[in-house]
């Protein structure tokens, strides 16, 4: 029995140890790389995020990130920071930065998609998204 | 008998709680409920078009049913016997109590039978969550008025 647990309880252990990596990825329909290597400067720079995923589409910019475990209460200072930042370096852009797991989700997602339209369609539905409250 | 001698007499006798162990059962049961809870939270969010901040409600009124479920089954009752306060803190715990309360005052009737007894058990929390929830956004509201907080 012991054995038994052990073999299941050993990789749950190692498994945290792995993915210390920041895995950052864009989404741009235009492939223009030096927009692309600004929002990695961007996110890069932020200490307090482990992953994020940008997506450029028509005139907004999307980009959800997700905040490190145990620091999920500093969400929304992460999100306005992130924001101020990349307000300033896209000012021809809509910018909008969630820390919402259901943004992150979808916006990987969307990171494979070969329709454009598609993808500016579904943009749009993740800033309607993210606006309700109840 | 004198009253005192009752008193250490039944203080021999009767067997220590377990509070380390108590507390290590509610630790574990409490703690699968909340997974089991956050399961249906992650169901929601990447099966249906919730958020992190609209996914609450669904998921509270998932986890009263699975309890209304249990309640009725009598599954509830061992669990609660099993992990005490682990079963009754999570939401599922205000669950079982209105349910078990609906449960035994249904032969009374409709209306005062459940109707009047419904409650009787989960009034409370109610009326504390409600009051409380009113004072905690009066001082918010202060706070944010001041300048000090945002909302």
């Amino acid at each position: 029995m012991k054995k038994i647990t052990l073999f299941f309880f050993v990789p749950l252990l190692l498994a945290g140890c792995s993915g210390n990596e920041k895995t950052i990825d864009v989404y741009d329909v235009f492939d223009d790389a030096e927009k692309s290597v600004e929002v990695r400067d961007v996110l890069n720079s932020n200490e307090d995020i482990y992953s994020g995923t940008a997506i450029f589409a028509d005139n907004d910019l999307l980009v959800a990130v997700q905040a490190k475990p145990w620091l999920d209460y500093k969400k929304g200072k992460i999100e306005e920071e992130l924001t101020k930042q990349l307000e300033d370096r896209f000012s021809d852009y809509n910018v909008l930065v969630s820390a919402d797991y259901k943004l992150y989700w979808e916006a990987n997602k969307l990171i494979n998609e070969e329709d454009q339209q598609k993808v500016t369609d579904e943009v749009k539905k993740l800033k309607d998204l993210e606006k309700e409250e109840t | 008998m004198e009253q005192e001698q009752y008193k250490t007499l039944e203080q021999q006798v009767t067997p220590p709680t377990p509070y380390l162990k108590n507390a290590i059962k509610a630790f574990i049961v409490g703690g699968i409920i909340c997974t089991i809870g956050h399961a249906i939270t992650y169901f929601y969010i990447i099966f249906f078009d919730f958020t992190e901040k609209t996914v609450g409600n669904p998921t509270v009124s998932t986890m009263i049913f699975l309890s209304m479920l249990l309640t009725g089954f009598g599954l509830y009752k061992k669990l609660g016997q099993f992990a005490g306060a682990g079963s009754a803190v999570p939401v599922t715990g205000f669950g079982n109590a209105v349910i078990s309360a609906a449960i035994e005052h249904r032969t009374e009737g409709v209306v005062l039978g459940i109707g009047g007894n419904i409650f009787k058990l989960a009034g409370s929390v109610i009326l504390f969550g409600v009051a409380s929830a009113f004072f905690v956004a009066l001082i918010k509201l202060i706070l944010v008025s001041i300048g000090v907080a945002q909302w």
